[in-house]
Parts: structure tokens; sequence; C-alpha cells
């Protein structure tokens, strides 16, 4: 009886395939979006936890930040923070700018990010080639090159290398290093991989209005980042005059990541539910006029002997047979948007375990939902009218 | 066999009440042929459906089999007709997308027969309509005679008491009505089934044993009938 019921239903729904196409669709991007939906919220908190992991939980960056713009640290200062706020490890402050570069001919613009020579080591940069700045030849004319950047630089014919030149306004800076590829780091205020990494006096220099105004920290194992940052304010807070001292640990950040990423996943389920909802109508909607349509035949099927849940079956089948179809294609529709997510936001795939069974439980449980009504429109129909209905 | 006593049927149309059937008596016995005539707003209608168990009477009785069949309720009754009844209509009525063995088995489904069974039972029905060749062709492959044929076996695989036909050749032209005509006659001889034609056509009602006529709703055997003209 069931294989029966199936096969009528299946028939029936192929007998007006157009319309059965279009309530198809409808559940298709519903099922779709939600499950692209948990995949891409997956992917986020993946790529926070891998985020997480690159500039690790000890990280602080440290901004002065005045009412005329941007503050300046003392270097003094700076450097004597490890002996005075004895939870820093290390810090190296930098300063911000940028500007046009010339090599081999060809010019671009590039970000420069001026540095002492602990900065490789407190951010984290793994050099490729060359080495990083040293504290001996801050004075010299010398460049470290992010990867990218170093790239656009090269030619086949002419790659830019360790010894390479580069143009900067009047002067001619040789460069020192490349960099490895670096993760973005969301703490820092640039992309190191396109930037350009010179001495702080070089980059006085070069740069329109250099302020030291940043700095990059690490924390102690183990150490309270709000304990440190109040310890922060006591030693740096008096030589900023009138400038006030903002620290942004890695944890806030990642707090603050967090809750953009729940906001969008959530934004995200909405139009997959809203999605959703639209198609379970989509699919009461061709129920309704399938039921209309058929009134005889349900008339017919009451005369034989069927029963009102008989009835009630064929058509809850029906719904089913769409739902079941459009919960496994929008399950592979969920993938694809999942990968398209993935590669619009430049993040690593990863699905969401749940993500396929949770979607298509829901699609068809909404499917079946907004059949049930029709189905139970035709079950009700008294026989003698159905019998005569055109 | 088929017992009906004082069957009255009283429409409600807004504030009037109007009486379609006025106290219908009759006995059917098994085996018999008979067709009941009557012009519009006879209640030939009205009287069958109450006799296919798809209305109920105002007042009276009605056994099948010694059976209350207006007792039952809605899901009951369409139990009831499965076992009891089997409809043939004047379009036919097969369900376009079954072909012919599915749609003979279609009451055997509902009944729950295993799906093996039920086809075995509907082909050997469609063997004794005379479509054994037909077995697996769509309707809209068969004629109109052999798609009547199809539903007097999707009637008859139940084997029910009674056979209820609305103007089963209503839809044939008259060499082919006269071979389903002959197909009634052999069922209702060879399988002794009960066969209530409900027909317009008096060459029709010619060929039943029993005959009778609806006349503003009373209904009267052909000799009352032949009386009351001659009076």
């Amino acid at each position: 009886m069931i294989r029966q019921t199936l096969i009528e239903a299946a028939g029936n729904l192929l007998a007006v395939w157009q319309r059965s196409l279009l309530a198809l669709i409808g559940i298709v991007v519903g099922a779709g979006a939600v499950i692209a939906m948990l995949h891409a919220g997956a992917m986020a908190r993946e790529e926070t936890i891998r985020q997480f992991r690159q500039m690790g939980t000890d990280t602080m960056v440290l901004r002065a930040d005045s009412n005329t713009g941007m503050g300046n640290f003392r270097l003094g200062d700076i450097e004597a923070t490890p002996e005075a706020v004895p939870l820093i490890r290390e810090i190296a402050p930098f300063m911000i700018g940028g500007g046009t570069i010339i090599s081999e001919g060809r010019s671009r613009n590039a970000g420069f990010l001026g540095v002492t020579a602990e900065f490789a080591q407190v951010a984290r940069l793994p050099m490729a080639e060359g080495r990083f700045l040293s504290p001996f030849d801050r004075f010299e004319l010398l460049v470290v090159v992010g990867h990218d950047l170093a790239q656009q630089l090269s030619s086949p014919f002419a790659p830019l290398r360790v010894g390479s030149q580069i143009r900067i306004s009047r002067y001619v800076f040789t460069v020192a290093g490349i960099l490895e590829p670096a993760m973005m780091n969301p703490m820092l205020p640039v992309d190191v991989n396109t930037t350009l990494f010179l001495s702080l006096p070089n980059a006085r220099r070069v740069i329109a209005l250099p302020s030291l105004s940043m700095a990059v920290a690490r924390l102690q194992p183990d150490a309270d980042p709000e304990l440190a940052s109040q310890m922060l304010q006591q030693h740096l807070g008096p030589g900023l005059r009138d400038a006030r001292l903002n620290v942004l640990t890695a944890r806030q950040l990642i707090a603050g990541m967090n809750s953009q990423v729940q906001l969008v996943a959530m934004l995200l389920g909405a139009v997959g539910s809203i999605a959703l909802v639209l198609g379970g109508v989509g699919v009461m909607n061709i129920m309704l006029m399938s039921v209309a349509e058929r009134r005889r035949e349900i008339g017919i099927r009451l005369a034989i002997g069927a029963r009102r849940r008989d009835v009630r079956r064929l058509f809850l089948a029906e719904a089913l047979i769409l739902s079941l179809l459009g919960a496994a294609l929008g399950v592979g529709l969920g993938f694809l948007g999942g990968i398209g997510f993935a590669w619009m936001s430049g993040w690593q795939v990863s699905f969401s375990p749940i993500a396929a069974p949770l979607g298509a439980g829901v699609s068809i449980a909404v499917g079946v939902f907004f059949g049930f009504y029709p189905a139970v429109m035709a079950a009700r129909l008294d026989p003698i009218e159905a019998l005569r209905a055109e | 066999m088929l017992e009906l006593r004082g069957i009255t049927r009283r429409f409600r149309i807004g504030p009037t009440e109007r009486t379609v059937l006025h106290g219908i008596d009759l006995d059917l016995a098994a085996g018999e042929l008979v067709s009941i005539m009557g012009g519009s707003g006879s209640g030939k209608t009205t009287f069958m459906n109450i006799l296919g168990l798809l209305d109920r009477p105002s007042t009276g009785t009605y056994c099948i089999r010694g059976e209350d069949v207006l007792a039952a309720k809605a899901d009951a009754q369409s139990l009831m007709r499965n076992r009891m009844i089997g409809f043939v209509f004047q379009q036919f009525f097969l369900m376009p997308r079954l072909n012919a063995w599915r749609n003979v088995a279609l009451p055997l489904m509902y009944r729950g027969t295993p799906e093996a069974e039920a086809r075995r039972r509907s082909e050997a029905m469609l063997q004794r309509v005379g479509l054994g060749q037909h077995l697996s062709h769509m309707p809209n492959m068969l004629s109109g005679g052999q798609k009547q044929r199809v539903a007097i076996a999707r009637a008859l695989v139940t084997e029910p008491a009674l056979i209820l036909a609305d103007e089963p050749t209503g839809a044939l032209d008259p060499t082919v009505s006269r071979e389903i005509m002959g197909l009634f006659e052999e069922m209702n001889r060879e399988l002794g089934v009960l066969v209530v034609i409900i027909t317009h056509d008096p060459g029709v009602a010619a060929r039943c044993r029993r005959r009778l006529t609806l006349v503003q709703g009373r209904l009267l055997e052909e000799d009352d009938l032949a009386k009351a003209r001659a009076a």
C-alpha cells in the first residue's frame, strides 16, 4: 500500500512537473540557505580559532589616541616597558605610513611600517629570504618586503630578491629580506604581506607625518591582560601628554569577531528560514491547487472505499516526496554555498557535521507541515460533491 | 440481501425544506439484475447516493446482508463501500495515471490486500471481462468500451454484494453499449452478483429482469407503473 501510494504520488507530481519544479525550487533554496548558513557559521568559528592560534592569545596592541589625531609614544618609555611592567614579555613600537615605491622602473603604492628590530619576533613574522632589520643598521637604507608585495615588484626576468634596490622619494633602499606569506592578523592595522618595513629613523624620512603611535606587545605566559593593561596605563600614560593610551587585547578582539560572526550567521539563518517558509508556502500552494483539480479523483477514491486517512496519506506522500527531493538537492546546494562562502571570504573550506542532517530535517518538516493542511482539506471532501466536480 | 425501509431524504435550501424521496421501501436479492429509471428531478441521483452509501437518508433504515449500514461513521462507511458496493460510472472514472491492473487493484489496496495478491486477483478479473491483453495498458490507450470493462472489473474485484452502475452505457455507442450490457448480464449470471443499473435508456432497462421507476420521489415496480398509467 505504501509503495502504491508513493508510486501514485510520484506520478501525480510528474504529471504537473512544472508546478512541482517551482515548489521544489522553494524548498531547495530554503534548505540550501539554511545548510550554507550552518556551514558558514562553522567555518567562521574554525577561522577564529585559527587566527587565535596564529596571533596567540597573549598579543596586545597599544595605541596612543589624542583629540587631534594620533599621539606619540616616547621610544625610551616603550623600550623600558618590559622592565617597568614585568607582565609584558616583549614590545615593539611601530609607525604607519604609505607612499609610492619604484623598483626596476615600475612604481606602485605600498604601506610602510616603521619598526624596531623586535617587531618581527613580537608579530611572529618568519623570513623567507635574507634577514629582518637589526638595531645596528637602523640608519642604513635597508627595507624588508612583505611576501605579496615582493611578488608584485618581481617580473619573470627580474625577481625581487635580497640586494634589489627600491626607490622611495629621494632615497634608494636595498632589500635586506623578504617575509614568508603570513596570515592576516586582525590585531595589526595593516596586511603585512603587502607592507614595506623600514627602521624608525628611515620611516621618519619617508612618511609624511610620522608619529610613533602604536606598539604591539606580548604578555608573559599566564599573565592577566586586564592587569597588564592597567599597569601599562600607569607606566606609559604620563609620557603621552594630551594623548590617551588604548590597549586592545586579542581576547577582546576575538570576542568582537565572534559576535560579528554570530550576527552574520543569524542574518543568514533568518534569510534561510524565510526562504524555507516560502518554500513551504509553495508546497502548500501546489498541493491546494492539486486538491482543487483532483476533486473528482478524490471522490472516486472515496467511493471505491478509500478512507479519509488514505486520501490524506496520498497528498502527504506528495508533500513528502517534494520535501525529500528538495532537501536532498538543498544539501548539495548548501555545500556549494558553503564552498562559495569560503571562496569569497578567503577562509578555509570546512563543513559543519550537523548542517546537512539539521537543514534537511527542518526542510522536510516544513514541507510536510505545509502539506498537511491541503491533505486534510482533501480528506474532508464530501464524496458526492467531489464526484460531481468537473 | 439489501433491505431499505421508509427511506426519505429532505434537503434544506435556505428556509424551505424539499423532500426528494418519500418513504421508499425496497428489497433486493442476490443475483437480481435491476434497472432504475426516472426523469430529471425524480430523485434518481439522490436515491443512488443513498444506495451507494455516499449519502444518508433523513429517515429510514438500510441493511446490507443483514448489517445496518447507516450506523457507521464516515471511515467505517468507506470500508463498507469497499466491502459491499462496486461503482460503475458513466464517465468510467479510471485513475489516469495508473495502468489497467493497478486501477482494478485500487479498492483491494485500500482494503490492505498485499500487492502480489491484489495484482493476481485484478489480472484474473481483467481476463474475465475480456481484457487479458491489456493488463498493463494506461487508460488513455484504451477505448471507451475497454475503459468501462476496466471499471466493471474494478467494481467486481472486491466481490461486493451490489454493483451500482450509474448510466454505464451513457458515453458509449450502441454496439459497445450492447456489449457492456452483455457483460453485466454475464457477470450477474455467473457470479450471482446483484446489479443495479440506473439509466434513462429504455433499451438498457429492457434487458434487466426487474425494472423500477422513480416518479417524484416514489419508487414504482414496472407493474405498478403500468397500472398507474392505465388508471
